[in-house]
């Protein structure tokens, strides 16, 4: 018997009473250049036709945290009751039909740094396949995709998906730029380094119509905690570690400015958070299962911003009551390059800097104030 | 097919195996070489044109090539990579010596090729076939050699300081030329010592190198390079044409290289060392600067531009 809980509230953060940002002056923005031919949608996918609209589907059956099993049928609920929440229809189909018709070309940012440890569900990923096709989406028109390929062979994809599905990485070989679109980049020098840019996945500007992001919820040791952003950022772009090199990182500007390149952001309709695993520190790694935990939730939603936000305090929320620092601290003195990091959760590699998603409000691509959210949960 | 091939280029090879290795020579087709004076009568007896090899003729250079080095502390985590075509640059015509590894061999033949220095190379026994290969490659790809394309003058005093600010130019693509004096035409003249490029800042060639890519502006550099650490460029030409070469300093093959160069160069050709059928892609000619990409490259490559 499955228990239903809806709530329709502002939701309180969990422990963000203070940032510290807003005592500190506010990181420097260096000179961003972007290039692109692409215009601007009338209606961008991000923040989309939701800003600030978040569901939250929480199944305690989703995910087994011992042996790691995901129950596909749970997860195939937990999808079709997040999307019908999101737009308001009562037939799955047709709130998939709000967002892709069958014309579209589709990718899946999935994310698979973590992996094997954690990634974009093989399981939610197949069942998001399932749904395009029941709205005449022809496999051959869908790509799985992400930057490394090393990275997404690990997952496997290919034996939960129907045959057809294209399944595709930027950079077969670490560095390769043949992935990229050379056209499209933003030119930023952080330290002197020559390489100056960092490319657009080409598939998104030369075949995809439409994207789904597919991040995780994950702790980040430069960025604070990757979500939406970080993923559809420094997913789709080349050359972009070159951001967090010193202690002292450009993630806070530089994970924004990405996602706003055309057309990445007008093509980027629909935000699935797969938390049914999640890390709390150590990320965007996972090499230690301590440090794993099981939301065993779901977030839907089109507006980037406002899932990171709550993702602010799931993940803060879970360094707290492990006794970790927060994510927001921002003392040098925790911070010990190559000392430990990996395995002390109160040792940082960087100032994390979690602002970045306040940031990116600011570049229009959603809402930040977690008081204006329109969040509905979903216990199945 | 590689007959009398050693003896057509301006490089030679060193070979002091004894003759009885001769067969290994005539595998890879290598009919002329530089030999030890002792074993030059017998080398003649086996039909080589062979020259003596005096070291005290030549002036050494270093093997060329990447050196990864992970437990070094430095400002970038860029690898450091040892070439000689700033030293080649800077000391003009002389004879030059490559006594190089394993694996090297066909670099230092590409590298003297593609600064036209006169050079004779020591090989591993192993990496002849290999050398050889190059040695064709070098061999379809001479052409008389057009001058020196550069932003930056250096007005050399000869000194240690200065040969490490051109050897850290170099390694950043920041085409320089050496000159007597200031030369109006190029974009910054540098004199170390000088009020503006003082000997204390040319003690820190990584910073002072940054200095003159800042005072440069990369968009008035004459040739970027995107999606490599290790690719160095040297740029030759004149009235419609350019000429730039590219050489790999690491030893695996570039997947695929983005590179910018200053004016408008409609039509683009390539050779690439062991890539049968080269292409420029994504190939754009802008009014101020022409990009294209280089889908893979091993060790060196020749493009030929026009306008």
């Amino acid at each position: 018997m499955k228990r239903r809980r809806f709530l329709q509230a502002a939701a309180a953060p969990m422990i963000l009473a203070e940032t510290p940002l807003a005592k500190e002056p506010e990181p420097a923005v260096p000179a961003y250049r972007i290039v692109s031919r692409y215009k601007p949608a009338a209606k961008p996918g991000m923040p989309g036709p939701y800003p600030g609209h978040v569901v939250r589907v929480h199944a305690a059956r989703s995910i087994d945290a011992e042996t790691e099993k995901i129950d596909a049928t749970v997860v195939r609920d937990m999808i079709a009751r997040g999307m019908t929440a999101l737009t308001g229809d009562s037939d799955p189909r047709d709130s998939w039909a709000r967002f892709f018709s069958r014309d579209d070309v589709v990718g899946i940012k999935v994310n698979c740094s973590g992996a094997p440890g954690i990634m974009s569900s093989p399981e939610v990923v197949a069942e998001i396949v399932r749904n395009l096709g029941t709205i005449g989406v022809k496999p051959g028109q869908i790509y799985v995709y992400e930057r490394f390929k090393s990275q997404m062979d690990s997952v496997h994809y290919d034996r939960y998906l129907p045959p057809g599905v294209n399944l595709w990485a930027a950079e077969e070989s670490r560095g390769s730029v043949l992935g990229y679109d050379p056209a499209t980049y933003v030119d930023v020098n952080f330290f002197g380094e020559e390489d100056t840019r960092s490319n657009l996945v080409r598939l998104v500007s030369e075949r995809f119509t439409k994207i789904i992001n597919m991040p995780n919820m994950k702790d980040h040791g430069a960025a604070g905690v990757t979500g939406c952003l970080k993923n559809i950022a420094y997913g789709d772009f080349s050359n972009v570690a070159r951001s967090h090199r010193r202690e002292k990182t450009n993630t806070y500007s530089f994970i924004g400015t990405l996602a706003s390149v055309e057309p990445l952001r007008s093509r980027t309709v629909l935000q699935v958070m797969d938390g049914l695993r999640g890390v709390w520190h150590g990320g965007p790694f996972s090499p230690n299962r301590k440090f794993r935990f099981f939301p065993k939730e779901m977030m839907f939603g089109t507006d980037p911003v406002a899932l990171d936000r709550i993702l602010i305090d799931i993940i803060d929320g879970k360094r707290k009551a492990e006794g970790a620092m927060s994510v927001w601290n921002r003392s040098m003195a925790n911070v010990k390059p190559g000392r430990g990091y990996d395995d002390n959760p109160n040792i940082d590699r960087f100032i994390r800097e979690p602002g970045h998603i306040e940031y990116s409000s600011r570049l229009g691509l959603g809402m930040y104030d977690i008081a204006k959210f329109k969040i509905r949960k979903i216990e199945l | 097919m590689f007959a009398l091939l050693a003896a057509l280029l301006a490089t030679g090879i060193f070979w002091d195996q004894p003759p009885e290795t001769a067969p290994v020579l005539k595998q890879a087709g290598i009919e002329h070489i530089y030999v030890a004076p002792a074993q030059q009568q017998e080398w003649k007896q086996k039909g080589y044109e062979v020259n003596a090899f005096d070291a005290s003729a030549f002036e050494k250079l270093l093997a060329p090539g990447v050196q990864y080095r992970m437990d070094v502390a430095s400002a970038t985590t860029v690898p450091w990579i040892d070439a000689n075509g700033w030293r080649i640059q800077r000391d003009g015509p002389k004879k030059y010596f490559y006594d190089v590894p394993k694996g090297r061999a066909s670099l230092a033949a590409a590298e003297a090729f593609v600064y036209g220095a006169d050079a004779v190379i020591h090989p591993d026994r192993e990496d002849l076939q290999m050398l050889a290969h190059m040695l064709v490659f070098v061999k379809q790809n001479q052409r008389p050699r057009l001058p020196v394309m550069a932003n930056i003058g250096v007005m050399d005093d000869g000194s240690a300081a200065t040969g490490e600010v051109l050897n850290l130019l170099a390694r950043r693509n920041l085409l320089f030329k050496i000159v007597r004096e200031p030369d109006p035409a190029l974009n910054l003249n540098i004199r170390i010592g000088s009020p503006e490029y003082p000997k204390q800042e040319a003690a820190d060639p990584y910073a002072f190198a940054q200095k003159v890519r800042e005072q440069l502006t990369d968009e008035k550099r004459l040739i970027r390079i995107f999606g490599s650490s290790v690719v160095l460029a040297h740029l030759t030409g004149d009235r419609g044409q350019a000429r730039l070469y590219l050489l790999n300093y690491s030893n695996r093959p570039v997947d695929g290289l983005r590179v910018r160069i200053l004016g408008s160069y409609p039509h683009g050709d390539v050779a690439a060392s062991g890539i049968a059928d080269p292409k420029l892609a994504d190939y754009n000619a802008g009014q101020e600067a022409t990009e294209f990409t280089l889908p893979r490259m091993n060790t060196v490559a020749v493009i030929e531009l026009r306008r």
